[in-house]
């Protein structure tokens, strides 16, 4: 039995449905990231399992006990806004001891609470100012420490770090990742940053149109996307994903991409999916990451299928730690990642290495991952 | 030698017309300012003179030896009818009448606003919708239902003193007055209230539900708290309005010693036994309006700011 267990919760808002029927779990200690585009349901659902919203069908347990028809204040919970939230009338201590005064928690023990968390996040100094007094990252400390001092069963953060500037939001993203090893909470977080889903999650849940695409480890969601959609939203550069068609020689299989204007690449499959040999001839979505496709010399050395093709470079990004050449197969812009000092020039034919035991492939009727 | 020079004439003819537009507006906003300030001051002047001055001098002249014996005869001994014991009883009134109303009608206003914004039920709207018709009701029209109804409470009010020995002020002009402009002004506090906490962030009210806190707790704790400039607009408004409400007073506590100020000044003006004593009217004039004045120089600075408020999103 999980810690936390949502189970086919469904949710309506008259005739249309928000959420359709939501199938997730998380272990103690876990830190499960609920990722999609705005307008997923993905803070529809945190605050469900927060109680701000009341749900239509399923069950959400917490331990084996359901809590959906549980206040919010008794579901053992704590909640860091994407706004943080914080009461402006009151002083930061008065803001972290709220919850507490609400219970009836006597002074000298709130002061203690107090303390203890002002120690955690270094925010001691700050206790007897008002949040109009804080910066961004102060104020977000401060509602850390609002949800610390509960010591609840589970975290719920909803996109606590989206008005924060770039380089704040990476440092406030290590030290959330530090408070959960640091702590061992439970944690279910909500982001549209996937990068913030890749580092943080133990689990994440993809979700689009009030459903979860997919439900997995990072790595599994990362290397194994079940559908075109997650595979395009996980990663940055995004997946290539190019239109191409299914060759076979014999009992061998092979994936044949058209580049503009030039004739076509075949790669031949050594390890193709069991899947692939009904679409023999058809076409197919071919997906492969940046990464896996390279400057020969850059390609991972124990890969098992790679495979190199002449193609033309059209354009090359220079980022600094990597280089991105860009060209163009199936009529598709498409992203390969060389090594920063790859010898490489735009406008000229060079030949590149797929890493085809990292390629996926995807049913262009169903968008499904073919297996 | 004409190119170089030619942007310099430009440049003062462009500051000459500014300065033409500045003495046209300022000059303009001045003549509004006397037009609406010269009431007062004939007021003011002629409350500190003596009748003989007035009967002889000019209007606009400054009193030649000013007193206050105009103010202290319209406090404690001017006649309104029959009764000559100056405005002070009726002053009282006024104040009796005006702090519970102005006190109760912004309480249910924020609270209203308070559930139509952060505890949205079913026809939320439509139920806004008819409380800002309120707004749009002419006093007239609920002038004889309304006295129906205050009879109703008054035969009330005498059963229960019959049955307790307590009638809960009820059939009491002032409590009838307080309970008039309460509803009335329901309608006004409600809408001020509702755009306010419209842009009021609902994820405070979140954070406070999920740190456990009640309904009561987050509307005392959290909203009112964060509410001051709407609070000012509405104690204002409210406060004006009551306090200058002459056709509820005259109907509803027209005669007697619990007539409000507005009645007793309109009694004492029209009151016709010799000479119409014009210092004392004016001096009687003044302390009616007094009141209005102060919470507007206490207070005014955060009007313009409260009704500003929420009606661009910050």
């Amino acid at each position: 039995m999980a810690f936390l267990e949502i189970d086919g919760l469904k949710k309506r808002f008259g005739n249309v449905e928000i959420l359709k029927g939501i199938d997730v779990e998380l272990e103690k200690g876990g830190f499960l990231v609920l990722v999609g585009p705005s307008g997923c349901g993905k803070s529809t659902l945190l605050n469900t399992i927060a109680g701000l919203e009341q749900i239509t069908e399923g069950e959400i347990r917490v331990e084996g006990r359901a809590i959906n028809d549980l206040h919010p204040s008794k579901r053992d919970i704590a909640m860091v806004f994407q706004s943080y939230a914080l009461y402006p009338n009151m002083t930061v201590a008065g803001n972290i001891a709220f919850g507490m005064e609400m219970r009836g928690v006597p002074a000298a023990e709130r002061q203690k609470a107090i303390d203890k968390v002002a120690k955690i996040l270094q925010i001691g100094h700050l206790l007897k100012r008002k949040p109009s007094q804080l910066s961004g990252g102060q104020r977000q400390r401060v509602a850390m420490g609002r949800a610390l001092v509960r010591d609840p069963k589970l975290f719920l953060f909803d996109e606590p770090l989206s008005n924060l500037d770039a380089k704040l939001r990476v440092d406030m993203r290590i030290e959330i990742k530090r408070l959960h090893a640091t702590t061992g909470t439970t944690i279910v977080y909500v982001t549209h940053d996937q990068i913030e889903a890749m580092t943080l999650a133990t689990k994440i849940a993809v979700m689009r149109d009030g459903e979860v695409q997919q439900f997995g480890t990072p790595a599994e969601i990362y290397n194994n996307p079940t559908n075109i959609f997650v595979a395009d939203f996980m990663g940055s550069p995004a997946m290539n994903l190019v239109p191409a068609t299914i060759g076979g020689n014999g009992s061998g299989l092979s994936v044949v991409l058209k580049p503009d204007a030039r004739a076509a690449i075949s790669l031949p499959l050594a390890n193709a999916p069991a899947g692939l040999s009904a679409f023999k001839e058809k076409p197919v979505i071919f997906g492969v990451r940046p990464e896996a496709l390279t400057d020969p010399e850059g390609a991972e050395r124990n890969a098992s299928n790679i495979a190199t093709a002449d193609c033309h470079i059209e354009v090359i990004e220079p980022a600094g730690s990597d280089t991105f050449a860009v060209t163009n197969l199936g009529g598709k812009a498409v992203v390969a990642r060389l090594r920063a000092d790859a010898k490489i020039q735009p406008g000229t034919v060079t030949p590149l290495a797929f890493n085809l035991t990292k390629a996926v492939f995807f049913d262009p009727a169903t968008e499904k991952r073919i297996l | 030698m004409s190119a170089v020079s030619s942007p310099a004439p430009q440049a003062s003819s462009g500051a000459r017309a500014r300065t033409i537009n500045r003495i046209v507006i300022y000059g303009l906003l001045a003549l509004f300012a006397i037009f609406y300030l010269m009431p007062l001051f004939v007021m003011l002047v002629t409350s500190f003179k003596t009748m003989d001055e007035i009967q002889n001098g000019n209007m606009l002249s400054l009193p030649h030896a000013p007193t206050f014996a105009p103010w202290i005869k319209a406090w404690s001994e001017v006649c309104s009818g029959l009764t000559c014991v100056g405005m002070k009883g009726y002053f009282w009134n006024s104040i009796k009448m005006v702090v519970p109303a102005v006190l109760i009608s912004t309480l249910l206003g924020a609270l209203n606003g308070y559930v139509l914004t952060k505890w949205r039920f079913r026809g939320h709207i439509l139920v806004f919708a008819m409380m800002l018709f309120a707004c749009f009701i002419p006093f007239q029209s609920v002038l004889l239902p309304m006295a129906t109804i205050l009879g109703s409470l008054g035969r009330f009010g005498v059963t229960l003193q019959n049955a307790t020995g307590f009638n809960f002020g009820l059939g009491n002009s002032t409590v009838n007055l307080v309970f008039v402009h309460v509803v009335y002004g329901l309608g006004f506090t409600t809408l001020f209230f509702r755009n306010y906490y419209e842009a009021f962030p609902t994820e405070l009210v979140k954070a406070a539900q999920v740190d456990g806190a009640s309904f009561f707790q987050i509307f005392r704790r959290i909203m009112l708290p964060n509410s001051l400039p709407i609070i000012v607009v509405t104690v204002i408004y409210q406060f004006t309005n009551i306090w200058n409400d002459f056709l509820f007073a005259s109907a509803y506590a027209g005669s007697g010693d619990v007539m409000p100020m507005t009645v007793a000044l309109n009694n004492v003006v029209n009151t016709s036994t010799g000479v119409v004593e014009y210092n004392v009217n004016m001096a009687a004039a003044m302390i009616a309006a007094l009141p209005t004045l102060i919470v507007y120089v206490v207070a005014g600075r955060y009007f313009v700011r409260g009704l500003m408020a929420g009606a661009v999103k910050g």
